[in-house]
């Protein structure tokens, strides 16, 4: 169903311009070469892309109209998805 | 028993045109009302819940008096009574212009119309006004 | 048309016919019955489309005995399809007459039954989305202009559920639109993009296309653009047929039968 839903993401995301910022991997506890290796390339890929455009909106829209919760967790990694093993944005 | 019935949103002046569904004379949902010329299908999140305040339980259902710092169930004799000598006790007493009157969106043209003529004729002020002029 | 209707009341195939009526200029959604054969004579269809399977789906919620016939474009019978694949309704509970989509002698079958595309302002047109393209209208952006152009869009929301609300195929008892960890209360615009994209996911393999939710759009968020794609994702990545197939989509946790794996794509983000 994961592997299913992020597939789905993968697609979703590039069309409404947040492409690339989202990755799946399996990992697993004794492959830490893997996942030093997966996070950095990711690491990597997301400095290139910039800032995540969804925070800094997200941000100012409620700055300019002062009413604002602090912007929760979600909106701070790449998908708000709650995979933050292998989403965090930079 | 199942029909469905058009009507104009009670909310604001704007006089949105939307849709009762009703089954067995309860009031299910409201739909927007495609062809009307104010509101062409689109609604905001009020008129899309127009039939919860409908039958809430909390809906005042007969006019309520207070008495002695509590609200008490009476007719609609008694509470006409009741205000009609306490504005005819006003208007003696600090003269016609001590009166305002507020009508409403929610009421039609007509009442309206009969409220500034009671207001005009009737008490005696220039003092009407409406929620809808904001 | 008339005459089938009176056959299907009169015979007992249906209890309830939901066609349309002219009443003070307007046509609007009406419940004929048994009782009032009379009124058949005015039974029309309307150029202006209510999702029927919505009210039928609805009445049965609260009278399962019933039997209902409706009178069905493509996108209805869509619906039904999907309603019935999600288990909200029985396969047979709900009749489809079908009818031409479009009442006019211009486009005989029509993607919906607006005639003339709906033309919009400058301003939208250079910031945001026109309505009006497709997807592969959408992919010559790139992803900034994307971005910014969706943002433009979404910041419009006024909040006003009524893409939800309006939706034949949204019948969630619990809407995750109304969850307070996923869309605060309270803020105006909702949070962009999450409200929309919550929508849109749970749109995948559900979206029949039937385009209400943009006509009940106060502020014309192309919705229907948004969720062609899902939907288009859907049909690519696991060969679901929204509307079509009498299976449960990708995403569904119901049923048997284990859906079928995400194939791989050419086109790796």
């Amino acid at each position: 169903m994961t592997k299913k839903r992020m597939t789905f993401l993968k697609e979703l995301l590039p069309f409404i311009g947040l492409g690339g910022r989202l990755r799946l991997e399996w990992i697993s506890s004794a492959e830490a070469q893997k996942f030093v290796k997966v996070v950095t390339e990711f690491t990597e890929q997301i400095r290139n892309l910039g800032p995540n455009p969804l925070a800094k909106t997200y941000g100012d829209s409620l700055d300019s109209l002062d009413l604002a919760p602090a912007p929760s967790e979600a909106t701070g990694s790449g998908c708000g998805c709650g995979c933050s093993k292998a989403a965090a944005g930079a | 028993m199942y029909r469905l019935v058009p009507s104009v949103c009670s909310y604001c002046g704007t006089g949105c045109g939307v849709l009762f569904e009703v089954l067995d004379g309860q009031l299910l949902k409201t739909l927007p009302l495609k062809t009307h010329p104010v509101n062409q299908g689109k609604l905001c999140i009020k008129g899309w819940n127009l039939h919860e305040f409908v039958n809430s339980r909390m809906r005042l259902q007969s006019p309520l008096l207070k008495v002695n710092g509590r609200f008490h169930d009476v007719t609609w004799n008694r509470a006409l009574q009741f205000t009609a000598e306490k504005l005819k006790g006003i208007i003696e007493k600090y003269g016609p212009d001590s009166v305002g009157v507020l009508v409403s969106a929610k009421i039609t043209n007509e009442e309206n119309y009969l409220l500034q003529k009671f207001a005009r004729a009737v008490v005696g002020t220039n003092n009407v006004d409406h929620c809808a002029r904001l | 048309m008339k005459d089938k209707v009176r056959d299907w009341l009169e015979t007992g195939k249906v209890d309830l016919f939901l066609g349309y009526k002219q009443v003070d200029g307007h046509p609007l959604p009406h419940a004929f019955s048994k009782e009032n054969l009379a009124e058949l004579g005015e039974l029309i269809v309307s150029p202006a489309r209510y999702a029927l399977e919505k009210l039928a789906t609805e009445i049965l919620a609260i009278k399962p005995a019933l039997k209902i016939g409706i009178l069905g474009r493509d996108c209805n019978q869509r619906a039904v399809n999907v309603l019935t694949v999600h288990q909200q309704i029985s396969p047979g509970q709900i009749q489809i007459l079908e009818v031409n989509c479009c009442p006019s002698p211009l486009r005989k079958h029509a993607a919906c039954s607006t005639l003339q595309p709906q033309t919009y302002g400058a301003v939208k047109l250079e910031l945001g989305v026109d309505n009006n393209m497709s997807v592969a209208q959408m992919d010559q952006f790139d992803q900034e202009s994307l971005y910014s152009r969706w943002m433009y869009e979404f910041q419009k929301c006024l909040k006003c559920y009524g893409c939800r609300d309006i939706c034949p195929v949204c019948f969630c008892k619990e809407c995750s639109l109304e969850n307070n960890d996923l869309v605060a209360t309270g803020g105006l615009p909702p949070e962009v993009p999450l409200f929309h994209l919550i929508r849109a996911v749970h749109m995948a393999g559900r979206c029949v296309d039937c385009g209400l939710c943009e006509e009940a759009c106060p502020v014309d968020i192309p919705l229907r653009l948004l969720y062609r794609k899902v939907n288009g994702i859907v049909k690519d990545l696991f060969g679901y047929e929204t509307g079509g197939s009498h299976e449960q989509p990708p995403f569904s946790l119901l049923g048997e039968s284990t859906p079928p794996e995400a194939e791989p794509h050419s086109k790796a983000v």
